[in-house]
């Protein structure tokens, strides 16, 4: 039985993990570098431990201390959260050898889920639809051209050793093929030295889908619907919601059926989150699995009413899920809006520093996870996510009000913030209607040029 | 009060009890201590990371098998020599007990591990030391071993890798062990004069005996970083002058500085370095170079206006133009530098190593100016000490050992005036240099491509072709020292420079050059395409006519040459 957990994080998740422990009556140990010795997840824990100086490559991530801070405190098990160890599988080794239970996935599954050649290949042989692709390398436009057309246009030609957009290019059509092709392998040659090449379908305008998945390690794998982060800035997403637009009650089962049979493949346990690129024309294809929790993972407590925290405390002390599949109802709409210590004007440029006086919204169906305070002082060697606001409501027309509503009353003093930029994200037409795609940050920086 | 205390806690409980049946812990060798840091890291990942601390960085010694797999072909090791007699030379008392002990413990027979691989393909005879064997002090075993693996290896013409890492030598054996260092020092001469190659790694310690013999005596001496490399111990050498001892003194990198080390490679790398310089000593250099398909001489085009020779001067001086090391990365591919003149110093004027040519290995030598004034501090503004120079003559005379061609580029002010450079003989440097390069049995090609500045480019251009950038100098003085000298006036430097005869067009008037090379206006590194696509023609062609001459004719030639002059 899990009694005490070490929280191998820190900020609003691991204040999250605190208070999930909290409600389950589990004893809570701490980690914070020097740098968070004020921080709030170091205070409001049962216990704190220092591991280490203030970059995350000594502390955060520093696996021995992790495991001594663990014996030393006498917890029984390792949360690691998101990011940092989350989704090491040799931290989650170390701490299967030294008798820790870490909660998530065994560490082989990680492994294999990270190596993305054996992962498309766990989900193509399980049937879960991946983006088509050339198997072999190819050197030459003759060959690429027939690859090409079995694939189906648009495809996109990719130079082996890429990296940057080099060695890139889109063909629409066969009429394209033969000189994107060459161009991007003469691209290829000068930037890598390298002229071998791949094809694959090129997805157009594709939406950013993902399916929240609970696994239990007796083989019972549920879904709990979608989350849609097409609201992204150079990968980083900014707003998520769930349901997704996009989906009919058709496509939602079949791609929550997808993404458990890709679980199920892969003999996933706990919390994971299976990616999907959505086309427009509701073809869609696996990405990659996140095995771990999600930063987004309150909109789907909020639509289904599970706290996906505890599930994964109860998974990782090897009970049975608490729900079945047809249990899992989706209600309402719930939008998330990462607030992040950055200044939108300056490039998105990281704004560390003391919070001077600061004012939170509250109220129905208004939910704040963060780590900040007043007085609190920003570190600039970490993640600059302060918070996630999140809203719920009966459906997206009044979830989007709402949210701006609950925007316009954040007041954060002392550093700067992207809430005016979501503030406007979330008075764009196109975003009201729901006529959005990964490229929608893009497209919108571009408009306002 | 302290926002901690304002919190309530989940449990009152003093202590927390777990109600598993087993508690975490860590099992036995899932972690194990760096000795050099302090830091507790796991031991696998020092395994697989070529016993490196992952924290620091710093290297723990290998054992003679480990180091054998991390640098051979899987499956080529073939040991030689594991079962040899022991012999107690001295009747020294409890000898044979300690030996029996460690055979025991370590699984080795002796100090040193000999045998035949393959690296990247290429066999070689190696010899690995292990210090878990009485430190890998020498004792008659040892260097029976080494004789043994390097006879074997002239024999078989196989080149010969070595590992060191030892005491010096073995106590016990007394007088024995000494006499070891000439055994195998004799037994390298001999693979040696036979042609062959000798590569040692000097890894951390290598001490006393085993430096003063056969660590030292590598074609190619390679340390690993941070290795204590020296004769006497630093111990030994406090007590005996009775002074502290500078930081990171007898440390590979100490050794690199002071000229006595080709170059420190990474424990990662090494693998890949042993194929490389294999591969380069496999083939002679006496092959056909084909010449790329260019137009064959390419016409000096005539400039509009005609340039003065101080024009020239400064253009051969101007801040951006091509230098020694752009040439070197734009006309040969993976070039590997050598450094130190094993007597002194690494003198960063020049730069020297080996790399291919169309394929072919060459020994490419360039006088190094800087792009930056940092740069420029370090390689002293190309102005090579005599430190530079032997530098040069030791890769020319490696070059004719293995029948490599020689190519130099010449770019100097001078040879470096100032104290030490005296105090270490420049004079005799750049003597000894057009000495030895008159008779080098192989072809040797210099390029002038900035400044040949008188004594100090001629020690790299007693050559079989000397050639010259269009807007390249070579003077016996600079305009200002000839200016001095003459007319008691530095200023008057450009009327010299009208009258010296420095130019490209006026030296292959007079013969002493054979070809100018023409260069684009406004000549950078950003503009060098036409001119190395012109040399690499060139020097093809030069290569392919001279390497066709035996080593009597080319060296015959090459006095002609400046006996005419």
């Amino acid at each position: 039985m899990i009694g005490k957990i070490l929280i191998a994080n820190r900020g609003e998740i691991a204040v999250r993990i605190i208070r999930a422990c909290r409600e389950m009556g589990i004893e809570t140990v701490a980690v914070y570098s020097e740098a968070d010795r004020d921080a709030l997840h170091t205070q409001l824990a049962d216990e704190a431990v220092c591991i280490g100086p203030a970059p995350s490559s000594e502390s955060y991530l520093n696996m021995q201390n992790l495991i001594s801070a663990t014996l030393i405190s006498g917890a029984d098990a390792i949360h690691p959260g998101f990011g940092f160890l989350s989704e090491n599988s040799k931290f989650a080794e170390l701490c299967e050898q030294c008798n820790i239970t870490f909660i998530g996935p065994k560490s082989r599954v990680i492994q294999s889920l990270g190596n993305k050649s054996e992962a498309r290949n766990t989900m193509i042989n399980a049937g879960v639809p991946v983006i088509p692709g050339s198997k072999d390398p190819i050197y030459d436009a003759q060959t690429g051209a027939a690859v090409a057309s079995e694939i189906g246009y648009p495809v996109i030609v990719k130079a082996a050793l890429g990296g940057g957009g080099k060695g890139m290019r889109v063909a629409q059509g066969p009429e394209e093929f033969e000189s994107s092709f060459n161009t991007a392998q003469k691209e290829a040659q000068m930037a890598f030295g390298d002229n071998t090449m791949y094809i694959e379908h090129f997805v157009q305008h594709p939406r950013h889908i993902e399916f929240q998945i609970l696994a239990d390690e007796h083989g019972n794998v549920i879904h709990l619907g979608e989350r849609d982060c097409s609201i992204q800035r150079n990968h980083q997403k900014m707003i998520e919601e769930s349901p997704s637009i996009a989906l009919t009650p058709e496509l939602r089962k079949r791609m929550g059926e997808a993404a458990v049979k890709a679980a199920k493949a892969a003999h996933y346990t706990n919390a994971g989150t299976i990616e999907f690129l959505l086309e427009k024309n509701g073809n869609f294809y696996f990405m990659e699995m996140n095995t771990r929790i999600q930063v987004e993972h309150p909109v789907t407590e909020w639509v289904t009413g599970i706290d996906l925290i505890k599930e994964q405390i109860r998974i990782a002390d090897g009970k049975e899920l608490s729900y079945r599949q047809e249990d899992v109802h989706i209600t309402g709409h719930a939008i998330e809006c990462r607030i992040n210590a950055e200044n939108p004007a300056k490039n998105f440029r990281p704004s560390p520093g003391t919070i001077t006086d600061m004012y939170l919204p509250g109220g129905k169906g208004v939910r704040i996870d963060s780590a900040i305070y007043s007085g609190y002082t920003v570190p600039p060697y970490y993640d600059s996510m302060l918070a996630k606001l999140i809203v719920h409501a009966k459906n997206r027309n009044e979830a989007i009000r709402k949210m701006r509503s609950a925007l316009g009353e954040v007041i954060i003093e002392g550093i700067d913030t992207n809430v005016d930029y979501q503030y406007e994200i979330l008075n764009n037409p196109d975003f009201i209607s729901g006529n959005i795609d990964i490229e929608f940050i893009e497209n919108m920086s571009k408009d306002a040029d | 009060m302290n926002l901690k205390d304002m919190f309530k806690k989940t449990n009152a409980r003093a202590h927390y009890i777990s109600l598993r049946h087993s508690h975490p812990e860590v099992p036995t060798g899932l972690l194990r201590k760096c000795n050099k840091c302090g830091a507790a890291i796991i031991a696998e990942d020092v395994k697989n990371g070529y016993y490196i601390c992952p924290k620091c960085h710093g290297y723990f010694r290998v054992h003679a098998y480990r180091r054998i797999e991390m640098i051979a072909d899987e499956g080529t090791f073939e040991e030689w020599d594991k079962e040899m007699d022991f012999a107690n030379p001295l009747d020294f008392k409890g000898y044979e007990e300690k030996i029996e002990s460690l055979k025991e413990r370590t699984h080795l027979n002796e100090a040193i591990v000999t045998g035949r691989v393959e690296i990247g393909g290429h066999p070689a005879v190696v010899g690995v030391c292990d210090g878990r064997f009485m430190m890998a002090s020498m004792g008659r075993i040892v260097g029976e071993k080494i004789a043994r693996a390097v006879e074997r290896a002239t024999e078989e013409k196989l080149p010969v890798i070595l590992f060191t890492c030892s005491g010096g030598a073995r106590m016990q054996e007394g007088i024995v062990s000494l006499m070891q260092m000439a055994k195998t020092s004799a037994a390298l001469k001999k693979h040696s004069d036979a042609g062959l190659l000798y590569v040692t790694v000097l890894t951390d310690p290598t001490t006393g005996g085993v430096t003063a013999s056969f660590a030292m005596l590598g074609d190619i001496i390679l340390a690993e970083p941070k290795a204590l490399i020296g004769f006497a111990g630093p111990r030994v050498i406090e007590q005996t002058i009775g002074q502290k001892l500078p930081k990171g003194f007898q440390r590979s990198e100490f050794l690199l500085d002071h000229g006595f080390v080709d170059r420190i490679v990474e424990r990662e790398e090494l693998k890949d370095v042993l194929a490389q310089i294999l591969d380069m000593h496999s083939a002679g250099g006496h092959a056909s170079y084909e010449p790329a398909q260019t137009e064959p001489e390419a016409a000096v085009e005539q400039p509009e206006a005609p340039v003065s020779a101080w024009d020239r001067v400064q253009l051969s001086r101007q801040k951006d133009r091509p230098v020694g090391t752009d040439y070197i990365q734009a006309l040969f591919t993976d070039f590997m530098e050598f450094h130190g003149d094993r007597y002194f110093k690494d003198d960063h004027a020049i730069v020297g190593g080996i790399a291919y040519f169309h394929g072919i290995p060459v020994t490419v030598i360039a006088q190094a100016k800087g792009k930056t004034t940092k740069e420029n501090l370090d390689r002293n503004f190309s102005m090579p000490s005599p430190d530079g120079y032997r530098k040069a003559l030791r890769l020319m005379k490696q070059a004719e050992k293995f029948g490599r061609p020689v190519i130099c580029f010449v770019d100097t002010p001078g040879a470096f005036c100032g104290l030490e450079a005296e105090e270490r003989g420049q004079g005799e440097a750049i003597a000894r240099n057009l000495y030895e390069l008159s008779g080098l049995e192989v072809p040797v090609l210099s390029v002038v491509i900035g400044e040949g500045g008188s004594g100090g480019a001629l020690a790299m251009a007693v050559a079989d072709e000397v050639w010259m950038l269009e807007n390249a100098i070579y003077s016996v003085l600079s305009p200002e020292g000839f200016a001095s000298i003459l007319w008691k006036d530095s200023k008057r430097a450009s009327e010299a420079a009208e009258v010296m005869k420095l130019t490209a067009g006026d030296l292959k008037q007079l013969g002493i050059i054979e070809q100018v090379i023409p260069e684009p206006e406004n000549y950078t590194d950003q503009n060098m395409e036409s001119v190395c696509t012109d040399l690499d023609g060139r020097i093809a062609r030069f290569l392919n006519e001279y390497t066709g001459l035996g080593p009597s004719e080319l060296t015959e030639r090459r006095y002609d040459r400046f006996r005419k002059m």
